[in-house]
This record gives C-alpha cells, sequence and structure tokens, in this order.
C-alpha cells in the first residue's frame, strides 16, 4: 500500500477548525490496484498502481467545498483546507445546506482475506484466468472473441470530522469482468459476465468462472441454432435471479436515492418518478404485498460491503419497497436533513477525489416461499427469462425494458425451447404490480453502478430469488 | 515545467537500464474546477489537483503499464513493474510503439481558465438564460467544469513532448415542469466565444416547448435528430472506430473496411482540433494527433489505431493511442446541406429528439440497441413541432441507422458532457424510419 498519513489528515482537519465552519471532515483512501487483461487467451496487459490521497469538505454559511489532492505535505493540506473553505463561502445559497444529527463514532473494521490477494503471485493470478479460457475453448464451440479482466482493489481508508468521527477500514474487493462472442454459421451472440467480492483470492474458489463460461457459451450456441422469436402477447413471465436484481437495482434503488428524489443529481442521472408532493410517496403503493426489496450493505463479503459509510455513519439495512409499498429512502446526511430524518449510512464516495453522494450496496427482492418447481407449474403459457442481455430505464426510473439473453418457453409448466431475444418494455408499477408468487432462493450478482459527476462507478451487488409476473405483455 | 520533463525523462532511462525493451512515460498535471447545481442554487463547488505520471513498459512482448502518485517512489515503482513484465507473458499480437522524433505545433491552451475568475457568474448567466425562457417554475441544474492540464511524455523510441490542454464545460439541465425539460451545452478549449447562456436559452426553450407532454406513439418515423443527441450516437460510432474495439467484436464496423456503411451524405472524421475540449498535440506514443477520415462518403476508410494495432490490420497508426487502447479523440460529421430550417421543412410527419441517455446494445458486433429519449420530444408535422411526447424508446439497429441518415445540417455544435463520453463536433441529423417504442 502507498501512503495514508493520519498525521497530516489530522493536521488538515485542525487547520479547518481554526476557521468559523459548521462542519469538517478529511478523508485519505489509499488503493493498491491491478487489472490483468487476457484477450483470446494471451496476456494483453498487466497494469498495476498505487494511489493514495486525501480530500477536505467543508461546509460554511450553507455551502459546501470540496479540495482534494494526492499530495502528502503540511503545505498541500493547508492549500486544500484553503480552497475548500474559500469554495463554501462563495456558493451564495439561499437555501442553506446542513446535515442530519448524528452520535460521532470511532470504529476500525476490515474485510478479512482467506487467501491474501498480495500473496498471489502474478503468475498464478494469469495463469488462473488462461484455464477459465481453455475450459472455455474445450467445448469445441467458435468463441472467436474472449475477453476477461481481473480487477483487483486493495482500499485502505481514514475518516475523520469535526464532530469526533474517526473511522479506519481496510475492504480489499477482486472482481473478475468477462465478454465473450460465440460464432455459428455466420451469426454472433454475445455474453458479459461480471464476478465480485469483497475478501481474498479465495473469490475464485467461490464463484465457478470456469464453469458459469462453459454454461454461457453452450447457451448462446443454443439460442443462435434454435432460438424462435416470440409471438407477441399478454402471457405470464418468469424472471430468473439475474433479471430480478437488475429490476430491482433500476426501478427500485435507483428512485429511491433521495438525492435524485431532491433534485440534485438533474442534470446526470435525472430525477425520480418519486418527488415531493407527487403522486408516490412513503406509503404509496408500488407493487404487490409480495414485494419487500431490501438493501444492505452488511451482507458478508458482499461486492458492496461496508460497515460505515464515507461520511462516518454506521451501516444497516434499508428497507425501500416493503409489502408493496414505498418504505424507505437512501440519505446521506444533507438529504436527510433536508427530509427531517436521520441518514441511513447511505454515503459513498469511489476515491478520494470523489464527494460522497447517496449510492446503493447491496439490493435485492426478499425471498419468498415457492419452489422454482411450483412456481413454473402454474404458468400456462408464458417465457421464463433466466438472464439479460439489453436492457435501460428511463431518468424517472419509471420506464423500463429488459431483454432476455438465455430465455425458454414455457408451456403448461413445462420449459420448452429457447426463445430469442424476448423482450419486456413496462412501468415500474406495473412490473412489481404483477408479482404473483417468489421463490425461496436467493443469488446475487456483482454489478459496477454508475452516477455522479465525475462518474463513480461503485460496486454492488443485485440479488433476488426468481418470480413470476402475470398477464404482462411481451414480444 | 522543464523539471517535470526531465523527472519523466529520468524513468524512462531507468526503466532502459533495468533492460526494459521499450518504455513510454508520460507525466500529467492536472488543475480542475467544478461547480454543481441543482434547484437553481450551487450545491458544491470542487477543485482537484492531480499528479500522475503514467508509466507502460514492454521486455520480451510482454506489456505492463502502472500509474505512479508519490514521486518520492516513482523509482521504486518503475522497479517493481519490471519485476512484473519479468513474471508475466507475452502477448504475440503486440506490434510495438511509435519510433522517431516529431515536430510538434504549439498548444494554444488557454491559461485564462487556469485562474477562472469568478466562476459562479457563469452559472448564473445560464441560470438567468434558460429562466428568459421559463420566467415561472424555473428548474435548472448542471455543471461547470474548468480544466487545465501540463503533460510531459518521454518514450524510449525518440518521440518527446510538452503539451498544454485547457477546456471548460457548462452543461445545463432545465424543468418547467416536472415532466418537461430541456438540456443544454456548451464547451470550448478556451474562453474565447464560451458562451453559457447559449446553453441556458436552449435548454430554457427545450423546457418551454416540451410542457404538457402526452404518450408517444409506437411505430417507424422519420426523426430529426439535435446535436445534442447526435453527439451520444456519434460517440457510439467513435467507440466502435477503436480498432481494438472491433477485434474484441464490440464493433458494429468489424469486416467492412472499404464496404459501404452509412449513407453516402456521410462523412465522419477524427479530429484533435484546437477548438475541441479533446484537443491535443500527440497521442500516448508521442505520434502527432491529427484528423483521420473514418467513413469518407458512406464507405468505411480506416479504424482508429497505436502502432500495434496498426501492424495487425497492416496500417499506419492514426495517433490515437492510449497508454493501452486507441481511442478517438474529437469525433466531427461533416456538415450537410441544409439551414436547420430546411431540415424540418423535409418532414411531413416525424419526431424531433433532443437529447438521449441509458444507450445499451444487445449483441455490439451486429449492432441491435435501445437508447431512452429524454428532455424535449415532439411531433412535427409539415416541418412545425405539435406537439411534446414522453415516455418513448429507440429500439433499432447502429448500421441501419447509420445508412438511413438523409440529411444533414449545416449548422454543427460541439458536445461534451456527462452522457456523451466523447467529444463531438455534431449537426442536426434527419434519419428516416426510426424505430420507436414504448412501456405496455
Amino acid at each position: 500500500m502507498d501512503i495514508l498519513d493520519k498525521d497530516i489528515l489530522e493536521y488538515a482537519l485542525d487547520h479547518a477548525l481554526t476557521k468559523r465552519v459548521e462542519y469538517a471532515e478529511a478523508r485519505a483512501h489509499s488503493v493498491h490496484q491491478e487489472q490483468i487483461i487476457l484477450r483470446n487467451g494471451a496476456l494483453e496487459a498487466y497494469v498495476q498502481s498505487v494511489d493514495s490521497g486525501f480530500n477536505v469538505r467543508i461546509l460554511v454559511e450553507g455551502g459546501l467545498g470540496f479540495a482534494s489532492t494526492n499530495r502528502w505535505t503540511t503545505e498541500e493540506a493547508d492549500a486544500v483546507v484553503e480552497t475548500a473553505y474559500r469554495l463554501a463561502r462563495a456558493s451564495g445559497r439561499r437555501e442553506k445546506i446542513q446535515f442530519s444529527e448524528m452520535e460521532s463514532n470511532e470504529a476500525d473494521w476490515r474485510v478479512e482475506e482467506k487467501e491474501k490477494v498480495l500473496d498471489v503471485d502474478p503468475e498464478s493470478k494469469i495463469g488462473l484466468l488462461s484455464g477459465i479460457d481453455k475450459e472455455v475453448m474445450a467445448q469445441g464451440v467458435e468463441v472467436p472473441s474472449r475477453i476477461l479482466q481481473c480487477f483487483i482493489d486493495l482500499t485502505e481508508k481514514y475518516f475523520i470530522n469535526s464532530e469526533g468521527s474517526r473511522i479506519t477500514s481496510y475492504v480489499p474487493k477482486v472482481a473478475c469482468f468477462v465478454i465473450i462472442s460465440v460464432k455459428e454459421e455466420g451469426k454472433v451472440e454475445q455474453a458479459m459476465r461480471q464476478f465480485g467480492y469483497s475478501g481474498g483470492w479465495e473469490a475464485f474458489d467461490l464463484w465457478n468462472v470456469a464453469d458459469e463460461l462453459v454454461h454461457e457459451t453452450m447457451v448462446l450456441q443454443r439460442v443462435i441454432n434454435e432460438g424462435k422469436p416470440l409471438k407477441p402477447g399478454k402471457m405470464s413471465l418468469v424472471c430468473g435471479t439475474e433479471v430480478v436484481g437488475i429490476a430491482t437495482h433500476e426501478s427500485c434503488g435507483h428512485p429511491m436515492e433521495a438525492d435524485r428524489i431532491l433534485g440534485r443529481e438533474m442534470s446526470q442521472a435525472g430525477r425520480s418518478f418519486i418527488y415531493p408532493g407527487g403522486p408516490y410517496w412513503l406509503g404509496t403503493r408500488i407493487g404487490s404485498d409480495l414485494v419487500t426489496i431490501v438493501d444492505d450493505p452488511r451482507v458478508e463479503h458482499s461486492y458492496g460491503f461496508y460497515e460505515y459509510d464515507d461520511e462516518g455513519v454506521e451501516a444497516r439495512p434499508r428497507y425501500l419497497y416493503k409489502e408493496g409499498v414505498i418504505n424507505e429512502f437512501f440519505h446521506n446526511r444533507e438529504t436527510a436533513a433536508k427530509l427531517g430524518v436521520e441518514s441511513n449510512g447511505s454515503a459513498r464516495a469511489v476515491n478520494y477525489d470523489r464527494e460522497a453522494i447517496v449510492r446503493m450496496a447491496n439490493t435485492y427482492l426478499q425471498p419468498g416461499d415457492m419452489s422454482e418447481e411450483e412456481l413454473l407449474e402454474d404458468v400456462k403459457h408464458g417465457v421464463y427469462m433466466k438472464s439479460f442481455t439489453e436492457w435501460n430505464i428511463d431518468d424517472r426510473r419509471f420506464n423500463q425494458r429488459y431483454v432476455g439473453r438465455e430465455a425458454y418457453l414455457i408451456e403448461d409448466g413445462e420449459i420448452g425451447p429457447p426463445v430469442s431475444k424476448p423482450t419486456i418494455e413496462m412501468t415500474t408499477k406495473g412490473f412489481w404490480s404483477a408479482v404473483d408468487g417468489i421463490t425461496e432462493n436467493l443469488r446475487f450478482d456483482a454489478a459496477t453502478c454508475g452516477k455522479g459527476d465525475p462518474m463513480q462507478g461503485l460496486p454492488v451487488y443485485t440479488g433476488g430469488p426468481i418470480i413470476r409476473l402475470r398477464e404482462v405483455h411481451m414480444k | 515545467m522543464t523539471d517535470l520533463l526531465e523527472k519523466t525523462g529520468a524513468l524512462v532511462k531507468k526503466a532502459k537500464s533495468l533492460g526494459a525493451d521499450e518504455v513510454i512515460a508520460k507525466t500529467t498535471f492536472g488543475r480542475r474546477m467544478q461547480i454543481r447545481f441543482s434547484n437553481n442554487e450551487i450545491d458544491i463547488s470542487k477543485v482537484w489537483n492531480n499528479y500522475l505520471t503514467d508509466v507502460a513498459l514492454t521486455w520480451n512482448k510482454r506489456v505492463v503499464a502502472t500509474e505512479i502518485r508519490n514521486f518520492e517512489r516513482a523509482e521504486e515503482r518503475v522497479e517493481d513493474l519490471f519485476k512484473l513484465a519479468k513474471v508475466s507473458q507475452p502477448n504475440p499480437m503486440y506490434g510495438g510503439i511509435a519510433g522517431g522524433t516529431f515536430a510538434y505545433g504549439k498548444s494554444k491552451a488557454d491559461g485564462k481558465i487556469l485562474t477562472l475568475e469568478e466562476p459562479n457568474a457563469y452559472v448564473e448567466r445560464a441560470i438567468e438564460a434558460a429562466r428568459a425562457e421559463v420566467p415561472t417554475g424555473l428548474n435548472a441544474g448542471g455543471t461547470l467544469y474548468a480544466n487545465y492540464e501540463d503533460v510531459y511524455l518521454v518514450s524510449s523510441e525518440g518521440p518527446t513532448g510538452q503539451d498544454a490542454r485547457s477546456s471548460i464545460e457548462l452543461s445545463i439541465r432545465a424543468f418547467s415542469q416536472k415532466e418537461a425539460s430541456g438540456h443544454g451545452v456548451e464547451c470550448s478549449s478556451s474562453l474565447k466565444d464560451f458562451d453559457p447562456s447559449r446553453a441556458g436559452r436552449k435548454a430554457g426553450e427545450m423546457a418551454r416547448l416540451a410542457k404538457d407532454p402526452v404518450a408517444g406513439e409506437e411505430g417507424t418515423y422519420d426523426v430529426i435528430f439535435d446535436p445534442l443527441i447526435t453527439g451520444s450516437i456519434l460517440g457510439t460510432y467513435a467507440m466502435m472506430a477503436s480498432a481494438f474495439y472491433v477485434m474484441i467484436q464490440m464493433s458494429v464496423f468489424g469486416n467492412k473496411l472499404g464496404e459501404k456503411v452509412a449513407s453516402e451524405i456521410v462523412t465522419l472524421r477524427d479530429s484533435p482540433a484546437g477548438y475541441s475540449v479533446a484537443n491535443r498535440l500527440f497521442d500516448d506514443e508521442g505520434v502527432p494527433a491529427s484528423e483521420t477520415v473514418i467513413i469518407d462518403r458512406g464507405v468505411l476508410k480506416t479504424y482508429l489505431h497505436n502502432t500495434s494495432t496498426a501492424k495487425i490490420f497492416k496500417a499506419e497508426t492514426s495517433g490515437n493511442a492510449g497508454l493501452v487502447v486507441p481511442e478517438a479523440w474529437n469525433v466531427e460529421l461533416d456538415p450537410g446541406s441544409f439551414s436547420r430550417e430546411e431540415l424540418f421543412g423535409d418532414v411531413r410527419r416525424g419526431l424531433y429528439l433532443t437529447n438521449t441517455w441509458y444507450t445499451r446494445f444487445q449483441n455490439y458486433a451486429v449492432g441491435d440497441f435501445s437508447t431512452i429519449p429524454r428532455d424535449g420530444a415532439f411531433i412535427i408535422e409539415n416541418g412545425e413541432i405539435k406537439g411534446s411526447i414522453k415516455d418513448i424508446r429507440i429500439s433499432d439497429n447502429a448500421l441501419r441507422m447509420l445508412g438511413n441518415i438523409t440529411a444533414i445540417s449545416r449548422e454543427r455544435q460541439h458536445i461534451h458532457w456527462w452522457e456523451s463520453q466523447y467529444p463531438t463536433l455534431s449537426p442536426y441529423i434527419l434519419i428516416k424510419d426510426v424505430r420507436i417504442t414504448r412501456p405496455k
């Protein structure tokens, strides 16, 4: 790891407190990163870097200023504090920004690595990816393009603020991102998969990447050879865990971010169909009473794991949609103060040079009590969309679309032949209101959530059980 | 600042002394300022000072790279990097980096951006211009960025250069109602001609026209694309023009060199020109960055290359090297012969779309995708805007749309904002038979 000089950080905060500030904080990150890129079995590049720096955020006269640097000197700390202070004072806001009340926290937390990432030599890391590639190629299927990337991110942080919080943390993350293209009789189908874990190199033992990619390869080949377009119409839709996960993230997680609700992201990621004085607010029904969607940063070894957020607030589960009703927004201290509640620990920043903003962690639909067989046996005519390819949602988070990657026809409760690119395009309320069955399993997928300006791609889990939607329009 | 050039060169020498075959080091001293605003007020102002040296080296076709931010330990990091190369694996497709010496032009970076006075005033001017269009109920948000970088590059193969790059950008989204908005951007490499009012006025005008939208209808339409949404679309083609993305089948342009891929009125070029926020004198190998025609009157002429991909494709580098893969700098669609009014006059019944976001592909090699228009979206009848619509999606194919461009305006605008990763010079374009879907 590179420098993380707590004394410099304390020096910066002390300097800030010599001024007439309402609030000040300093946050340092020290990051070791590796990126290994394998293209068609050969190492394209191995990138290794260390980065460390700190920022100071100051609230003065209801205005916020932020400055960061990667130079660890007292002179630079002075300059950063003076800059943040000057920027805050210059904001000239009519409506003064306030932060919600909180107890100060002192903590030192870390995620353990069973197999320490830095103990695994580069040859072994490359070898592991090469082995996965070889297994994919051993299936006798033409896979003309295979990109396997491994990302390693070991982050040490130190957070202090003017209220007495002092939090040290260490989180190692390992991720694998794969793109494969399968070719058959001149036609190409593609799949992207992401795996993510907070912990050590043991992640690869848990993921079974090779098995997962072999499965994807065979699925894509079958879609090319046997997949038929769907005859459009109303029918049942069974969504696999990957589809449920993306739906929870896009049409529950994002619209429940209080900064969007209050308009702070209006010119970038947009607003929300939920807003003060609008038709949807806390207590409004948005889905069937089977639908409870939770975001919990403390899912053990999850990709979005944390114990304290980047404002020093202790993490806890957030019950977003509860039994089909809008229940709780994601908050940082600024949005919480504005809506008269306490922060629920949702402030996250990707690095020291970014402000902490309202973010998800691990968002999932709570499991029900059905088996997969029970869910399917009651479907007379429908589609089982196990995974998705193209997807998107409007910037109010109400008009969404998911296109199936692995999908099958269901007739009289039996899974039939593959369907090529079945598509659902419907509203958030329509989607969650149509849910009439949920299985008892729970599976997570890793994703990188994009938000913020400058963009902050943050690790998250999306997840859920398998669900059944009735009488939805498919095409 | 020649001190930084010397320090950068010293790292190259260090790597060579260890036994590296080829080494490039690039030091960037960046100073960046941002103001974020929403609900007509400034939310936060930020300043970043960033000191960074990128080092890429090869040894026996093994390619490794690092970012050094702590200069006190820079030599130690180079030693670590060389050790990594020795235990790494060769890339059989690696084709080397550019050699020789080059004469570069002189940077036209605007030093006034470095010491921007009263930055809040730019934000206020944009908001006030929007308010002139939406006198009551305006809610505006956006960002102002000012960026100045000193860049020092040294390559073991000869190129050595120094550059300064500047940019200033304002992006504003204005709401007249909760579901009625418009977006405007203003981008430049210098303060000269930078007019934030222009962006505010556009955002406000679109927000005013977009009032009381009704749900759009599914179907096939002739669509006029505003320069803002054209910028997003061109950005997709810019990414796909990179030889690396072609190699990994993430491009519709694979195996199509010399073929007609677009309407014959389409000429697309990459140009790191002086006006652009991506202005630069050289690429990350030290090759002079210059104009490259990607599509000439509808025919695909070349991909964007670094030295290594050029060797694979038996071509010359186009001066588009990033540290690992080639990338576009600033994509320009050549102007057409239509005025904006003539373009609208050509549409008997169609749509005018001003912005989009969340573009996702089913399959990058085939080009099937969808994207969601946002901000002003309008029905056009006999060349006139006849009503505001919402809740629609473009669900089409990237190659099909490129082939269906039937008219291009003379007027163009430089576009770069949060959603458009690649800077562009974008006109209004008319595309026939665009497939529009909506939720059911």
